[in-house]
């Protein structure tokens, strides 16, 4: 061998240089068979032009990371994270690289069109024909101007998804408030994860997502959050999974989940819930935490007397206990934690009292250590009360705002918009008929007083004619025809209404469009992206387009604009003055002038060549149990009760609260809905939930696997191909089941299967997964179309929103898509 | 019948080809030959090898398999027309020619199904002797088997002048022999040489080769040989006679038994094994198949319990015999070349389970373009070439001699 | 000149494949045409279940049994250009011989049957000698290397991203994403990789951060029992590929 590879060296040696080909003509049309054609010409590197590399912002989940876009002679061809984008730090996750499908989908709208069939359903062609924006932008104006002088004008609603900043969602607030309808942005929150921003504003006063000072967190206790697969910001999440599983001290990871995932798999411990009992768990954790003396004193105070201590199933005398930051405390432990023991827990959570009692040993005694938690916790009806139970872990190990602990975004310094609303509103718009119209979807009524949104209501409540029906209904990033709870519901309300879409993709809510504006990709937009929670410090972000449209399509925010300018009255004015999309964000980029960037960047031209502003460190920090601000070189003023009750704890108290006096507030909505006696509204506390979907045996979840692009993946076949690597799910997405759950229903692995709920049922193939809870059913979420593009259409498994009951968790809002319950059976 | 053909011509008039049958099974062959190809060329230039069913994960499938049997089957009829032609067991004689046409005209077919198979096939002929890796045991077997089919040729033209004994006739004879040994012996090592792929990882492999390509061949020939005298033994020439009812049976009888010995005991060492590559292949694969297992029994084993007594001296016997082991040594090489591959290699919960194929119709479109076109070069060669042809004296023998073709009495006799 | 190695390591990776991707676009491969693919297996059961995964690219071995095989020298590893492994597809005759030998399954024979449906190929025909022509293709193209996209009837394989490797600075250790100079040089899965599990840098260099990890971590190599002594080396828990079991069995109570 030896001899023979001396002689294949010195012969590739000597041929390297001379490379062999044959010349000929290009092959014929055939596809194959070349070789009984002609030979192609050898080839090397050809010619190419130059290549230019835009600042963009990827658009396949909220995380907002910054890419480079690689265009060659008019056509893009890569996306890399931008090295020096905070948030990417030159990477991307496995969806980011995939966005030049977006822009090439063949599927794509080319141009504006408007309907021609009036009869609207699934099996209807639209028979969509091309027209002119002229045209189209009159058509829906006119439409508008029409509701207007009837007085209608809260008849149009404009549903969002997906926003992302001040030019595309957030346009549509003045508009509202110009043209006349409560419902201008009524926005998707309460189907994506609403229930984990309301257990902070219940507990710390904030009504948002946390960010996380993954830099320096020594332990994490992952709580229903896919955090490798789903969590915000995904990318940086991952990169900071890198950084803290190599750090040191490495560090320490506990999730507990209610299935088998890559985050379970690579934590240090998995510990599989049943599914909703997630606040068990964590009070019990909380319960150990007080009786093992491990609680952060500094932060959440202490016992007058050093010699007293929580005893399990004993009251404390609350003038023994003195509060620092957390408020209630000693009411929290005499009026639910002192029986919530490892073995309550247990038997509630499935999950043995000792491993509960490891964890909060570990979590208690780690320092410093985060709770965190997303909708697997929170999706459910008692969601809030869970997700308080989980975030109040933090308050006791004193992590809020602590150095490697968690804390709140801060807003970008945006210049002001050269239009005042208030100047360019008719008495219409001021005090007209729609004023004493409630939003469509009830938010701030008796039926949903504190919710951000419930955009999962509005098809029920405009078939009830509860408070009205709607009359005309613009769709931007969304698709609740589709990705709703019990989305029937949606198909059968949206056949009388005025549907405008404004998606580059014919999605399902496309298909029921009456005229379609569709907007560009993102790679063709001029757009300003706010961050998402992050690392707290302010950031905002740039889309400059990395080619021109390359349909005849529009931005969203210029559509916008350009409806406004056609609405008669001042409203047109102020549209006027505000001229298109670029000018509106060139009036946003002017306030950086005043507050340069990290990285210089002061305006418009600055922030498009670098693709970011954003202002490092993060204003307050919390150091053992006093709060202090930056001054510029390090936390050193010390902030006043007050202040820290301005800008970080916003609750009555001004501090964390385990007895919410937000909810105490609702303390009758919350008896009437829950049943929670008044006086315990406002505790940290353990509700049992309530399942959706009848009597079936089985818990039924539908997580999102990390290539999972919010819905707009599912017509991607890279995407496809790779999209479930668990159970090799390529094409399609397998139901994944315990092996024991399916063979006692006579179901082999590969089998066909029925998934029934009182809602609906629907097929998928089945594949084993023997790590899942035997009592809870996988189905990633993402197929199931009836429409969305070639690939899309028709490819099973079924939706799974169309066997999700649409129930919401009372107090946020949020649909409860984790909680329902099902049967299984061969199909 | 044998009598009155003394004196004459070995020209065969028995040969029920060279008459209106002849004709006739030439065109049908011919039909199927330009229908097959005329399929499988149009499937493979509108949509190339996506006509296969083959893949990334299992790249070789039927068409390599119909290579590898009528590559091997090739080789065994050109071992055996070295049994009278290097190693003088004249009884075998009447049957050199043909088994000579035949090794080329199987050769030829299975070339021609490989060349449909491949990439590029064109270019393999100025690629493989520009770049010389002599490294790859593809390389050797594209030099032996051309070196493989330029003797048989040779060989042929030796014997249609009628040098049957000649010493340019031995030595392309030997260097014919030689020839076949290598490139068969190669194609086994091909796979043999493989031990990423345990199944077939197997330094005995070329052994194993050279005898199931005899048993294939001898079964091909047995069919061939009494399709050319209408199915009926009485029409042969008397020395051919005897050879199939003599010595050709009891060899097939043999080969028959060694197959199912060598596969035996393949499968007790793949079922013994541990290693999933080669114990699934046995155990979930192979033994799970019922048309493999249906191949063993009735194509294999019942054949060789028929040819194990006074039955096997029977034509009728002869011809089913030759009919099943020919269809059951096929199952065996499409079997053998998937069997390497349904272990997915390295695809973790990609694929799960192993690796399912069924060739596709363009697939078996080569598979009966390899078939027809060896039946119409074979019915070419029965009507203008007189494959029957044999040594002047063999036809001269009388038909009772039972030392005739006996290598031994041969010598005592010279 | 440098030999080419990669280091995975494999308690950093968290398998969401970002590598598979940034390679199937950089390298605009056919769904399904895994140049770097990440493998999953799973054992055990609730609640002790175990689930790992493992990257992986082109070995770029240095005793390739594909090379052996290759009747015309298509494939060929090309020390010159740090030991990469490439098909040549000006001389590639498609007979799939080095599939068949290649321990690792990392070979491609794109012109099969649509993995997904509708082909893809159909949508972007081929055009000027290409199996397909999206619109959204890499300029850069070498046949000689296997860079770009292929003709019809010729394996592909992973390259190394060498159109981007070959322009590394002579000399170089590491070919570090994180270091502004070279990030363009590195290949699109080792500079995606969000947790920074993997690692690109010269094997022949002792200083090099990717022989001070192997060094430090015990970096192992997949299938050394094979003897093709891979280029790539893998870190951490989880570089222990399980025999294959058949699904159906693997679940057998």
């Amino acid at each position: 061998m030896k001899l023979f590879q001396t002689l294949i060296n010195r012969r590739r040696f000597l041929q390297s240089s001379a490379a062999v080909g044959a010349a000929g003509a290009v092959t014929t049309g055939f596809t194959g068979l070349t070789g009984l054609t002609q030979a192609p010409p050898a080839r090397a590197q050809p010619t190419r032009g130059e290549t230019t590399i835009t600042k963009n912002v990827c658009a396949q989940c909220p995380a907002r990371c910054g890419i480079d876009v690689y265009t060659t002679d008019g056509r893009v061809h890569a996306i890399y994270g931008t090295s020096d984008n905070p948030i990417s730090n030159g990477k991307l996750c496995p969806k980011g690289h995939l966005g030049s499908y977006f822009l090439y989908d063949p599927d794509r709208f080319k141009g504006p069109m408007k309907r021609t069939n009036p009869n609207k359903g699934r099996d209807e062609d639209p028979g969509f024909v091309p027209i002119s924006w002229e045209e189209a932008l009159d058509t829906v104006a006119e439409r508008l101007n029409d509701l207007r002088r009837r007085e209608e004008s809260h008849r149009f609603a404009m549903f969002y998804g997906r926003g992302w900043g001040a030019s595309d969602a957030g346009i549509q607030y003045p508009f509202g408030e110009l043209y006349g309808t409560p419902n201008a942005a009524i926005g998707h929150s309460s189907m994506c994860a609403d229930g984990s921003k309301k257990a902070k504003q219940a507990t710390d006063g904030n009504n948002s997502y946390s960010s996380y000072d993954y830099r320096n967190v020594n332990y994490l206790l992952i709580m229903g959050a896919s955090f490798l697969e789903a969590f915000r910001p995904y990318n940086n999440v991952m990169q900071m999974w890198g950084h803290m599983r190599t750090k040191s001290p490495k560090t320490r990871v506990t999730t507990v989940d209610v299935r088998m995932s890559p985050t379970m798999a690579a934590s240090d411990h998995a510990l599989y819930i049943k599914p909703g009992t997630d606040g068990a768990f964590a009070l019990a954790v909380a319960h150990v935490i007080l009786t093992e003396g491990l609680w952060n004193r500094e932060f959440a105070g202490d016992f007058t007397n050093p010699r007293l201590r929580f005893l399990a199933g004993q009251r404390i005398s609350p003038v023994t206990f003195e509060e620092k930051w957390v408020h209630g405390l000693a009411d929290w432990w005499n009026e639910e934690l002192k029986d919530r023991t490892p073995e309550w827990a247990e038997a509630i959570t499935g999950i043995e009292a000792e491993q509960i009692r490891r964890t909060a040993v570990e979590f208690g005694s780690t320092r410093p250590a985060v709770a965190l938690f997303e909708r697997g916790a929170t999706g459910h009806s008692n969601g809030t009360y869970n997700g308080m139970a989980i975030h109040s872990l933090n308050a006791l190990v004193g992590s809020l705002f602590a150095e490697g602990g968690i804390g709140y975004q801060v807003g970008p310094s945006y210049g002001k918009l050269p239009v005042e609303v208030a100047d360019y509103q008719d008495d219409y718009a001021r005090n007209g008929a729609w004023k004493e119209q409630p939003r469509l979807d009830m938010k701030g009524t008796d039926r949903w007083p504190m919710v951000g949104n419930m955009m999962q209501e509005c098809a029920r409540n405009h078939l009830d004619a509860d408070p009205y029906t709607l009359d005309t209904a613009m769709f931007y990033y969304t698709n609740p025809i589709w990705s709703a709870p019990t989305p029937q519901v949606w198909e059968e309300a949206l056949k009388d209404v005025f549907v405008i879409d404004t998606s580059p993709f014919p999605g399902e809510t496309a298909m029921y469009a009456d005229i379609v504006l569709p907007d560009c990709t993102y790679l063709e937009r001029t757009q300003d992206v706010p961050t998402y929670p992050f690392e707290g410090w302010p950031m905002a972000e740039l889309r400059t387009p990395a080619v021109e449209p390359i349909h005849d399509t529009r931005m969203y925010g210029d559509v916008v604009i350009e409806l406004g300018k056609r609405i008669e009255g001042p409203m047109g004015d102020y549209y006027r003055e505000l001229g298109n999309l670029e000018n509106y964000i060139r009036h946003l980029a002017a306030g950086f002038a005043d507050d340069p960037g990290d990285n210089g960047v002061d305006g418009f031209e600055s922030w498009k060549e670098k693709g970011v502003w954003y202002k490092k460190p993060y204003q307050w920090r919390q150091i053992r149990g006093d709060f202090y601000e930056w001054d510029g070189e390090r936390y050193s003023r010390q902030m006043s009760a007050e202040e820290v009750k301005q800008h970080l704890f916003k609750t009555p108290s001004g501090k964390f609260e385990v007895r919410s006096g937000y909810l105490e507030q609702h303390a009758d909505y919350i008896e009437r809905e829950l049943g929670i006696p008044r006086a315990r509204a406002g505790l940290v506390q353990w509700v049992e939930p309530v399942y959706t979907g009848g009597d079936g045996d089985l818990h039924f979840v539908t997580p999102k696997t990390p290539l999972h692009a919010e819905g707009r993946g599912a017509n991607i076949p890279q995407q496809m191909m790779v999209h479930q690597p668990i159970v090799g799910g390529r094409n399609t997405v397998y139901l994944e089941v315990h092996p024991q759950t399916a063979r006692e229903r006579g179901i082999r692995n590969g089998d066909r299967v029925r998934i029934i709920s009182d809602v609906g049922s629907i097929e998928a193939e089945c594949r084993f997964v023997a790590s899942h809870r035997p009592d809870t059913l996988v189905l990633p979420f993402e197929f199931g179309h009836w429409a969305q593009g070639r690939w899309a259409k028709g490819r099973g498994p079924g939706n799974s929103s169309e066997i999700t009951a649409n129930v919401s968790d009372p107090i946020s809002g949020l649909a409860s898509y984790y909680t329902g319950k099902v049967r299984l059976e061969r199909a | 019948m044998s009598t009155s053909m003394k004196g004459m011509q070995p020209t065969t008039h028995g040969n029920a080809l060279q008459g209106p049958l002849g004709w006739g099974l030439l065109v049908i062959a011919g039909v199927v030959l330009l229908a097959s190809l005329g399929y499988a060329l149009s499937q493979l230039m509108t949509s190339g090898h996506t006509a296969f069913n083959t893949s990334s994960v299992l790249p070789w499938g039927l068409p390599i398999a119909t290579y590898v049997y009528f590559a091997l089957a090739s080789s065994g009829l050109g071992l055996v027309a070295s049994l009278p032609l290097v190693f003088g067991f004249k009884a075998y004689y009447p049957l050199a020619k043909r088994c000579i046409f035949l090794a080329f005209a199987l050769l030829i077919s299975g070339m021609g199904v490989l060349a449909l198979e491949l990439g590029h096939p064109f270019r393999m002929l100025w690629v493989i002797p520009a770049n010389l890796q002599v490294q790859s045991a593809m390389f050797w077997m594209g030099v032996f088997y051309s070196l493989d089919l330029l003797f048989l040729l040779w060989k042929f033209g030796k014997l249609q002048g009628g040098h049957w004994d000649s010493k340019t006739a031995r030595q392309v004879g030997i260097a014919s022999f030689i020839g076949v040994l290598l490139a068969s012996g190669n194609l086994a090592l091909i796979f043999g040489m493989m031990s990423m792929r345990p199944f077939w990882f197997d330094a005995l492999m070329p052994v194993y080769f050279y005898a199931t390509g005899i048993t294939s061949g001898v079964a091909v020939l047995i069919l061939l040989t009494y399709l050319a005298y209408g199915f009926r033994r009485e029409r042969m020439p008397a020395a051919l006679q005897r050879l199939m009812s003599g010595a050709l049976p009891r060899l097939f009888a043999a080969l028959v038994g060694a197959t199912l010995l060598f596969i035996v005991v393949r499968a007790i060492t793949g079922l013994y094994s541990n290693n999933p590559e080669v114990n699934l292949v046995w155990s979930e694969y192979l033994l799970e198949s019922g048309l493999y297992l249906t191949s063993l029994v009735v194509g294999l084993l019942l054949p060789f319990v028929l040819l194990l007594g006074g039955l096997r001296n029977r034509p009728g016997i002869q011809v089913l015999t030759a009919v099943l082991v020919s269809l059951a040594m096929f199952a065996e090489r499409l079997y053998f070349v998937v069997g390497g591959q349904v272990v997915p290699l390295f695809k973790g919960s990609w694929v799960p389970d192993l690796i399912a194929y069924t060739p596709s119709a363009t697939e078996w479109a080569l598979t009966l373009v390899g078939v027809s076109l060896c039946l119409v070069l074979f019915l070419l060669g029965e009507k203008f070439l007189n494959l029957g042809d044999m040594p002047p004296q063999m036809t001269q023998a009388p038909a009772g001699d039972p030392a005739a073709g006996d290598p031994a009495v041969e010598a005592s006799r010279a | 000149m440098a030999k080419w190695g990669m280091v995975i390591d494999l308690d950093k990776c968290t398998g969401c494949q970002a590598c598979t991707t940034a390679c199937s676009m950089e390298n605009n491969t056919l769904p399904g045409e895994t140049w770097q693919d990440v493998l999953y297996y799973t054992a055990g059961e609730n609640p002790s279940g175990q689930m790992k995964w493992l990257p992986r690219p082109c070995m770029q071995c240095e005793n390739p049994s594909c090379v052996h095989v290759c009747p015309t020298r298509a494939t060929y590893k090309d020390e010159e250009a740090g030991g990469i492994v490439f098909v040549d597809w000006n001389k590639c005759i498609g007979c799939k011989y080095c599939m068949i030998a290649c321990p690792y399954g990392v070979r491609f024979y794109a012109d099969e049957k649509p993995l997904i449906e509708p082909d893809i190929r159909d949508v972007f025909p081929g055009e000027n000698g290409q199996l397909w022509s999206p619109p959204y293709q890499n300029p850069e193209e070498d046949w000689r290397r296997g860079i770009g996209i292929q003709p019809p009837g010729v394996v592909s394989k992973c390259t190394f991203c060498y159109h981007k490797v070959r322009h590394a600075p002579e000399g170089v250790a590491d070919l570090d994403e994180d270091n502004p100079e070279v990030k363009e040089y590195v290949p699109a899965c080792v500079r995606t990789c969000a947790p920074k599990a993997r690692y690109f840098g010269d094997l022949d260099n002792p200083d090099s951060q990717v022989n001070r990890l192997i060094g430090d971590k015990h970096g192992v190599r997949l299938k050394d029992h094979t003897g093709n002594r891979p280029q790539v080396y893998y870190l951490g828990a989880g570089a222990g590929v399980p025999a294959f079991t058949p699904a159906d069995r693997e679940n057998d109570a």
